[in-house]
């Protein structure tokens, strides 16, 4: 059913709308903070139903005469999904900001504002159908969600969005770096046409890939690709609930989405490209397993299985470079672990914002055992815990069969298991292996929270008295989400093989060759391996290791997080804010004083002159100089003498001319 | 036709006069105001005509006082004439705590119609003429404050411009010797003739006059007026020397090389190489001791010297896209670089406040002055869609060409670490104006919005630089029909 075609005027008014509504938000709360509320979870609420409405229609839309090179957007499967996904995250969390704020904190009238407007970019990443227009909205997108990042204004927030900022701005310009060279060597940054550009142009491999991998620098720092992640623990920990939920669960999504757009044209079925995706893929996703594991702050976790997750979609993207043609698997598993990596990063950091709400902490030890006696909040997270873990029946399992399937399909297209079958042997198990790291943090996180009870006894009956934890609204916003999991897991068929069968031309993929038996042995098989690992990691670690009794005998959660792996600490910050400009300002300030010195030195040699010599007064009145002071400095310098010495040589001059014409 | 290019040039120059008597501060204000104004107006209107000359003087056959309204001369006096028009406004409300009124607004006044000559000048004679005018008549506005520190950085300022502008003339002798005239004429006025078997003179010459001219513009290693004396102007007088003034040297630099020595005969050239180098080296030298500068006003200095050679990257790229680049650069630089001083100068107006350190929470005094500021910082960085973002694409995608090889390459990836840079040097200060932090004492707060006098010009500008980002095509139309014309 197609309702408009060729200027799909809804694309515009998808981005630009939530502008307006930011700032018309914005107003309404000078006057009234209910009022702006309200407002605002109507503007989300519009914006998820016209997203919902652009699925009805297809086409582009051009405005060419904006920023010189005009704004390309375009209406396509993975597009409209993206776009639904987005005003749907959200639409949840501005109705959960509502109750998460309530407190009577500062600034929201401006964190409103900025919510709506990186909404507004975010749509333009999603949509657009070139690299300019993204790149565009992608620099609007990071400064807009900076203000998000620093509401609290804590020295927390202040350090994190320090490095939130600085990745965004090294990160944006090194992007900005490799579209000038796509730019100049392509001749264009269509998405469309840069396939056959790459194809075609007689720029040499090497370029092009130099300008692929300072484009992945952007957008996979946004993403919080391994090794530009570092900004990711801190940020999540220090940003509002909601705001973290959007941060993982869409922005870095935005990342995501530019590496597609290189990996699935310029790069398409290229295995250099690939590997190189896959293996960065695969060291972020078993790094944030395990610091998912070590960490015991439930925000952290969350933070640290958002970065795994992310590398569980980078190793999708590296698939499919990897397995060329026949990529299909890859295709439909990146797609559609994005989806459920954003739609479950929704429910359990804003079950993570209920839990803050109430007790202002994320601290394992602390908010132990509050889930206890409250059914529905634990239903809500076990959903999203399940479906994170990958268990069949819940939508994850879906996701990473399809990439599990992936990899074996690739090691099946080699005869015998010597050389790179067995390296992709290896990446198979480690992948089994960063599955079951997930299942043993969430497994941590739900006994933690809901089955332990509280070693302070107290405590613990405070939080079981506790019935009133969330309002209906909250409580609204997390259930559907939630129920959506399972849905899609159960019926895969119909759900999720069409969400994946519309997204695919997007990264030029195709139809599977058979459909997936996703519910076959051998595909649980992967499944149960995982599982299994997570409850063997989960008893060999956290059990044994992480939790250990405290001087009053109490037993709690120990932080495991090993410091000196901070890079962003020891590595990072030092480079940039020391090492760099220690060097650049010195090399600056000797070129810059080239010829300053050369007038001082000339001055000095020009007009020295012996000082006086000020001998401190005793007492007031007795200040005395050595020598008496003179009147005129320039009897005494060397332009005086030089003054006389060219005297000097005229009248000698005046001397000889005189004395030659008089002998002639 | 010709002669009515000597309305804007004499008007301010005499209606400037009076003003140094003019003790009443009303009618003082509603005077200089109606002169700019009526000047801007004059010299949009004159744009419109077509391109006519008139010659004041004729010294010989060869040397004469010419102005000629030409595509360049339209875009520079547009430029001048509608930012001089804005800073004034802001300018009577801000000297008024400098004190000796009348001798500021006079001087500024006068120096519109020396500039608006300077963009109009049509031959090289002429051009070198204002060029020395136009140093003089601005150093009473950096010495106003007239302490030591003034004077010392005054005389400096006019040091260093006497000194560049004299390598100019000593090139202006050179290559009258080997031309055919001294006229500006698209494609340059040298005749092959004479200079076959002088290539390498001419070239000598030409870069001479180049670090000349270059020292207005902040170029290495004639940059160091800049940073001691556009600090120590008063905050309008900075401005427009930062935003105004340094374009007087971009000007000339553009004269000289595409409309006296020609594109055609330096592309490729040593020449050309050691200039980009240059360049490329202010730009990151600029940025970097901007980086590492506490002053506010110095920095904003440092940083003028860095954006400026972003446009002399622009020009001696000898490109259609460096020419594009460079030109908007001169624009959103001018604009940019008067708000971000504009807005510093209120916040010394306001609360004496004069270093990076000492602007935290801010925002939340004069909200209007340092949204502007965060707007032009963004501008200045480089990110869309703000008008700066929009320059540093051409620029860059302009010298990653074949035809520069890795030079290119290195000059687009240090325009982007100067960006790093920039952010690094502005944002910070944006960071703490607007998140004072949780121990932030409100209750102190005040509003410190200065009156509409200040903000609205600071306003107006601000959507300039936000606005000219989004919808850039006019201006990318007329600078196309410009560079059609000389490339």
């Amino acid at each position: 059913m197609v309702l408009l075609e060729s200027t799909n005027v809804l694309l515009l008014i998808l981005v630009f709308f939530p502008f307006v509504s930011g700032f018309a938000g914005y107003l309404i709360g000078r006057k009234s903070k209910t009022a702006r509320d309200y407002f605002a979870i109507a503007a989300t609420a519009a914006e998820f139903f016209m997203a919902v409405g652009l699925c009805f229609t297809s086409g582009e839309f051009f405005w060419n005469w904006f920023a010189g090179f005009g704004l390309h957007f375009e209406a396509d499967g993975f597009r409209m999904v993206m776009a639904v996904l987005c005003s749907f995250l959200w639409f949840m969390t501005t109705v959960q900001s509502r109750e998460y704020f309530s407190t009577g904190a500062r600034n929201r009238n401006r964190y409103y504002m900025f919510m709506q407007w990186t909404l507004a970019a975010t749509m333009g990443v999603f949509l657009s159908s070139n690299l300019y227009t993204t790149f565009i909205f992608f620099e609007i997108m990071s400064f807009a969600s900076y203000v998000m990042v620093i509401q609290e204004e804590n020295p927390k927030a202040i350090y994190a969005s320090n490095g939130y900022l600085g990745y965004a701005v090294f990160g944006g310009l090194a992007t900005l770096m490799g579209i000038f060279m796509l730019q100049v060597n392509l001749g264009t940054l269509e998405m469309d046409q840069l396939l056959d550009a790459a194809a075609n142009s007689g720029a040499s491999y090497a370029t092009l890939f130099v300008a692929g991998l300072l484009i992945l620098v952007g957008f996979g720092s946004k993403a919080s690709m391994y090794p530009l992640h570092t900004w990711l623990p801190e940020t999540y920990l220090a940003a509002p609930a909601p705001a973290t939920a959007l941060l993982s669960g869409m922005l870095s999504k935005g990342g995501i989405f530019g590496v597609l757009v290189i990996s699935a044209n310029v790069f398409l079925h290229d295995y250099n490209w690939g590997m190189v995706v896959l293996i960065l893929g695969i060291l972020g996703m078993l790094t944030g397993g395990m610091l998912g594991v070590l960490s015991n702050n439930l925000k952290r976790t969350l933070a640290y299985s958002s970065m795994s997750q992310i590398g569980f979609i980078l190793v999708g993207v590296g698939m499919q470079g990897v397995l060329g043609e026949h990529n299909a698997l890859a295709v439909h598993g990146t797609v559609l672990h994005i989806v459920n990596h954003s739609l479950v990063k929704l429910v359990l950091f804003m079950c993570a914002g209920v839990i803050f709400m109430n007790l202002g902490n994320f601290d394992l030890n602390k908010i132990r055992g509050f889930g206890r006696k409250k059914p529905l909040f634990a239903v809500i997270f076990a959903m999203g815990a399940l479906t994170v873990m990958g268990v069949p029946a819940w939508s994850g399992y879906v996701s990473k069969t399809l990439l599990h399937e992936s990899i074996v399909e690739y090691i099946a297209m080699f005869p015998t298991l010597t050389g790179e079958a067995v390296l992709f042997k290896i990446i198979e198990a480690l992948f089994t292996f960063a599955g079951g790291l997930t299942c043993a943090y969430m497994i941590k996180l739900f006994i933690a929270v809901f089955v332990e009870k509280n070693t302070d006894p107290t405590l613990q009956a405070k939080y079981d008295a506790k019935k009133k934890y969330m309002n209906w609204m909250t409580a609204a916003c997390l259930i559907i989400p939630a129920a959506v999991l399972p849905v899609l897991g159960i019926i895969p068929g119909f759900t999720m093989d069409e969400i994946a069968g519309v997204s695919q031309s997007f990264l030029h993929g195709h139809d599977p060759a058979h459909a997936v038996a996703y519910f076959s042995w051998t595909n649980l098989k992967g499944a149960v391996a995982s599982i299994s690992i997570g409850i063997i990691l989960y008893f060999l670690i956290v059990r044994m290791c992480l939790i250990q009794k405290n001087a009053e005998g109490r037993s709690v959660y120990l932080n495991a997080w090993p410091k000196w792996l901070n890079i962003e600490e020891k590595v990072y910050r030092p480079a940039l804010l020391q090492v760099f400009p220690f060097i650049g300002a010195f090399a600056a300030r000797t070129v810059a004083s080239v010829v300053d010195v050369t007038i001082a030195g000339a001055q000095r040699v020009l007009f020295y002159d012996r000082k006086e010599r000020f001998s401190p007064p005793l007492d007031p009145d007795f200040a005395t100089y050595s020598q008496p002071k003179k009147r005129r400095m320039i009897p005494n310098s060397i332009a005086f003498s030089l003054l006389l010495f060219g005297l000097g040589i005229i009248s000698a001059l005046i001397f000889i001319i005189v004395w030659a014409i008089t002998r002639m | 036709m010709g002669v009515l290019l000597l309305i804007p040039i004499l008007f301010p120059l005499l209606a400037g006069i009076p003003v140094f008597r003019l003790r009443d501060r009303k009618i003082r204000r509603v005077y200089v105001s109606v002169v700019v104004v009526v000047n801007a107006l004059l010299v949009y209107g004159l744009a419109f005509l077509p391109d006519v000359g008139v010659s004041v003087w004729t010294i010989t056959e060869n040397l004469s006082i010419t102005f000629y309204m030409d595509g360049m001369a339209r875009f520079f006096s547009c430029l001048i004439a509608s930012v001089w028009a804005l800073v004034a406004f802001y300018a009577f409300e801000y000297i008024q705590h400098e004190g000796a009124e009348e001798r500021f607004c006079g001087f500024y006044t006068m120096t519109l119609g020396i500039l608006i000559g300077l963009s109009y000048s049509g031959n090289l004679m002429t051009l070198y003429m204002l060029y020395e005018m136009m140093t003089l008549i601005t150093v009473p506005l950096v010495i106003h404050s007239r302490t030591r520190e003034a004077i010392m950085a005054g005389l400096k300022y006019l040091g260093y411009s006497t000194f560049g502008a004299g390598m100019g003339l000593f090139g202006f002798f050179f290559l009258s010797r080997y031309s055919t005239g001294i006229t500006f004429t698209p494609g340059g006025v040298l005749d092959m003739g004479l200079v076959a078997g002088h290539e390498n003179t001419i070239l000598v010459v030409y870069f001479l006059m180049m670090l000349g001219f270059g020292c207005k513009a902040g170029m290495l290693p004639l940059h160091a007026w800049l940073p001691t004396a556009h600090p120590v102007a008063p905050a309008p007088a900075s401005a427009v020397l930062s935003g105004i003034i340094t374009k007087g040297g971009v000007l000339a630099i553009i004269r000289v090389s595409y409309y006296i020595v020609g594109p055609d005969f330096l592309r490729g050239t040593w020449v050309q190489y050691t200039l980009l180098i240059l360049a490329i080296a202010t730009v990151f030298m600029g940025s970097m001791l901007a980086y590492k500068e506490k002053l506010l006003k110095k920095r904003m200095a440092y940083s003028t010297v860095s954006q400026v050679s972003y446009v002399l990257f622009g020009l001696f790229l000898f490109t259609p896209e460096g020419l594009m680049g460079a030109l908007l650069q001169v624009v959103f630089h001018a604009v940019a670089k008067n708000i971000l001083f504009l807005s510093v100068g209120s916040i010394i107006f306001m609360t004496h406040k004069t270093y990076a350190h000492e602007l935290r929470g801010i925002g939340k005094q004069m909200p209007i002055v340092m949204w502007c500021f965060t707007l032009s910082s963004l501008s200045l960085v480089g990110i869309p869609p703000t008008s700066g973002f929009f320059s540093k694409w051409f620029l860059a995608t302009g010298a990653i060409t074949p035809e520069f090889g890795a030079l290119g390459y290195v000059g687009a990836a240090v325009l982007l670490v100067s960006a790093l840079l920039t952010a690094g040097y502005l944002l910070p200060l944006v960071r703490d104006a607007f998140f004072p932090g949780e121990g932030f004492d409100y209750s102190k707060l005040e509003k410190k919005e200065p009156r509409p006098w200040m903000t609205v010009p600071l306003i107006i500008m601000t959507v300039f630089v936000v606005g000219l980002g989004m919808f850039p095509n006019g201006l990318t139309a007329a600078i196309d029909s410009i560079s059609s014309a000389i490339l």
